[in-house]
This record gives structure tokens, sequence and C-alpha cells, in this order.
């Protein structure tokens, strides 16, 4: 059987023995079914991408499960970042409130700032929010957080360097 | 990353921090300059480089400030606890601007009121945004064009590292300026655009006007149709970069006006005080503290109904 019409196969076989549970089972993860179908949808396309596809066996039901528990937690990092900006424009008049483009592009720039700053310890993620954010100098730095110049230098060149290698 | 060198990305690492946290001279650019031409991975290396520093500068100072602020202090909790109740469809935007590479987004700025902001490109030029004002930064291969959308801008340019020239542009819709190397300030008025020149020379062309060139010194005032008489300007127009005005001899009614961009709500001054002349250091980052000055030192009471309405009329 040529492989693209096995892989078709596989694919139709998995998603009619698992797509009800898994759909029942991101539901009841995040309470709302609509975000569970398209969570489940996600899953499938992911699983589909994947190259494990054809030699999953009887795995199906673990690989499907941990495909899906990564994109719910990409959920809720959406959701947390959402959140947390709908805070701080919530002050805001409403005509200086961002645009809609706008409002996508730093919701995406924090989720990716998130990402870059998940790997970083609290006190390297502390430093270096210090420095890029609040655009703070080395000796700025060091007075708040209580550390020597040196060391507040070796923490953002740290940071900068697991930044640039998980960006 | 696997397909980048680690010891090359410590070596980039290394120079962010001499360039922004070290006195870098000439000898040290020049020596940063080798480094990166040294081959298509240094300069790789550089650009992720940048692109780290970058993204920070990609969020509006005080929103993103203030969300990673709070993503930070309660944790990943939250969402858990909000879960169920809170549900937002993801913005139908979202999704294009995720399509598009991360090298073609437009970086938008913008001030609140009251507030101002220093940014620095990736080429080295540094932007400071005066109160309530929102500019649009476009770089191409062939032009660095900034947008000003409204209010205010100082710009002090940076030689472009780019090999190609590409020529630096403010752009109003009365037309656009083109900096000759150089450290100048635009600002938006109702229908014209304002120009003043702190070093070398700008080029101003109107939209369907004579382009002029403004030296060092001076200022004018342009319509999309002609560029204004230039009159002098002196370097402390650029004290609101440091949140101060400096006032010579200047009409209350200008004062108060110039204030007044800088917080919310409605300032004036009545007719009877408003040719009273006015000399003195004002802080614009404290307009309460301004206003609290200018009761003592002149003959004129600050009436305030609300924080938003405050009216100076005489004692």
């Amino acid at each position: 059987m040529p492989p693209n019409i096995l892989l078709d196969q596989t694919v139709t076989e998995i998603y009619r023995e698992h797509h009800r549970w898994l759909t029942h089972w991101l539901n009841r993860k995040l309470g709302n079914s609509f975000d569970a179908a398209d969570l489940a949808q996600d899953t499938f396309t992911r699983l589909l991408k994947s190259s494990k596809v054809l030699s999953l066996g009887n795995e199906s039901r673990a690989f499907l499960t941990h495909i899906a528990k990564g994109l719910v937690i990409d959920h809720w990092r959406r959701l947390d970042v959402e959140n947390a900006y709908l805070e701080a424009i919530a002050h805001l008049p409403a005509a200086t409130a961002p645009s809609p483009e706008t409002r996508a592009l730093i919701i995406e720039t924090l989720l990716q700032i998130e990402t870059m700053l998940a790997k970083l310890s609290p006190r390297t993620r502390e430093i270096f929010l210090l420095a890029q954010v609040d655009q703070l100098t080395l000796a700025q730095i060091a007075d708040q957080v209580n550390v020597p110049v040196i060391t507040v230098r070796r923490h953002i060149q740290k940071a900068l360097l697991t930044c640039m290698t998980v960006l | 990353m696997s397909d980048f060198d680690a010891k090359l990305l410590k070596e980039a690492a290394d120079w962010v921090m001499t360039l922004h946290y070290g006195h870098a001279g000439d000898k040290e650019r020049i020596a940063f300059e080798n480094w990166r031409q040294q081959s298509p991975a240094h300069g790789a290396a550089w650009a992720r480089a940048e692109s780290v520093v970058g993204i920070f500068q990609k969020l509006p100072s005080g929103i993103g400030k203030d969300a990673l602020q709070t993503l930070h202090s309660s944790g990943r909790r939250r969402s858990l606890r909000l879960l169920g109740m809170f549900l937002v469809a993801a913005p139908a935007g979202l999704l294009t601007w995720r399509q598009l590479p991360w090298e073609q987004w437009t970086a938008d700025f913008a001030t609140a009121t009251g507030e101002s902001k220093s940014i620095m490109l990736a080429d080295g030029t540094q932007l400071v945004l005066n109160t309530a004002s929102a500019v649009n930064i476009k770089y191409t291969r062939t032009e660095r064009r900034i947008q000003l959308a409204k209010g205010e801008l100082l710009i002090t340019t940076h030689s472009d590292p780019s090999p190609t020239y590409r020529p630096f542009l403010v752009e109003t819709p009365q037309g656009e300026v083109q900096a000759l190397g150089t450290r100048f300030s635009v600002r938006r008025l109702d229908d014209k655009t304002r120009v003043a020149v702190f070093k070398d020379t700008v080029e101003i062309r109107p939209q369907s006007g004579i382009p002029q060139k403004l030296s060092a010194g001076q200022q004018t005032i342009f319509t999309d149709q002609e560029v204004h008489a230039p009159t002098s300007v002196e370097n402390s127009a650029t004290l609101w970069e440091q949140g101060m005005l400096l006032a010579k001899n200047m009409r209350l009614s200008d004062v108060v006006a110039e204030m007044g961009r800088y917080r919310t709500g409605i300032l004036r001054c009545h007719s009877d005080v408003a040719e009273m002349r006015v000399s003195g250091s004002i802080s614009l980052s404290n307009t309460d503290a301004g206003l609290a000055l200018l009761e003592q030192s002149l003959p004129l009471r600050v009436e305030t109904a609300t924080r938003y309405w405050v009216m100076l009329r005489a004692k």
C-alpha cells in the first residue's frame, strides 16, 4: 500500500476510535465544548503531521493525550496572557486603547516573551525584565535587587543567551 | 537551536552587553563591525541577539510592563481558576499575524498622556516619544521610515549598519522629512507639521510643495503645500525629553497649553491671566508640581474642580 493511503487509513481509524473520548476529556479540562472541539481538531492535525503516526500501535491513546495536554497548556497560557493584557489596558481611556491589530500583535509578543522567560530562574527573569522592560541600568538593578553589579551583568548575559536559543 | 553555533551565540550576547551596557566608543564599534561581518553565521547570531532585545521594544511601555507584572506576580494558577467562566474567542487578527514572518512585523509604539518613552532601534537610532504620541516603524531594505501618527518625536539618528544606503524618513500627512545625519524633532499640529533641528540638517518635502533644507538651530512649520520661513530654536526645546519645560518670557496661555499636553482632563487659564509672562523651568513629568510652582511665583490661583478640570485665574 502506498504510504499516503496507509496514513489516511491509520488516521481515520484513530479518529474513529478516539475522537469521542478525546473531546470529552478536553471538555472536562476546559469546561467549554467549543474550545474542546477546536483543540480536539488541533490534536488530530498534530497527529497527522507527526512522524510517529504509523508506528503507534496500541499507544495511540497515550500519544493523543500527550499532544492534547500540550495544547491545553498552550491554551491556558494564551488565556493568561490575554487576561493580563486586558487588565493592563483596563484603566486606559477607550480612545488610547490599542486597535485590534495592535492588540493581537502585543498578545503574540507577550506569548513569545513568556516562552523565552519560561526557561529562566525566577531571579534571572526578574533581573532581565528590569533591564529590558524597565530599561534600568546595571547599577540601578544592582541597587534594587541588592546584588553586586557584576552579578546583575552575569544574570542578564545568561538570560540573553537562553532567550537566543529559545527564540 | 542546533543550527546555531553555541560559541557564536555567546559572542553575540557578549557584544550586546558591551554595546548596551559598556561605554562603547569608536574602537569597540569597529571591533564589533569586524566581528559581525566575519561570516554570515556571525551576522545571523547577531540578528538573533537583536531580535531578543527587539521583542521587548515591540511592547508599548505601560501595557507591556503591567501585563508582564501581572503574569509573574500571580503565577499560572490564575488561569485555572478563571477557566470556564472566562471565555475569550481568539481575536480574528491573531492568525493573520501569526503567519507573518517575524521580520515583516512592523513595530508600533505609543505613549499615553503624560508618558514619554525612549526607544533604541536596531540600527542604533534613538527615538523619544513625547506625551500622547504614536509612531509606526517601517524599516525595509531600501529605506528607514517612521510614520508619526500623532504627537511629537525626537530623533537622534545613528549611521546605518546596513551595507546599502537607506534614507531615514519621518512621514506626516503633510509630507516627509529626511534626516541628513542628525538630531531633530517632528511634531504634528492640527493640519501642519513642525520641525526643529538641533544638529546637522534635514530636508523637508511637503506633499505638493518645493522641498527645503533646515539646519541646526532652526525650526519651521510646513503644510502639504509649502514650508514656512524658519525661525530660531534653542536646544532647551528638547528638555521635554527630561520631563522639563524651560520657559523664557513665555505667555502663560502658551505655558498652560504646553502643560495641558501632559495631563488628562482640561487645563485652562482665564483671559485675565493669559498674557502674563513666565520664565523658569517647569516640571512636565509632574504637572501638579508645575501648577503649584506657577501659583507660588505668579499672582494667580489654581482652581481645581476635579483633577480633570483645572482653571488658572487672577488672584
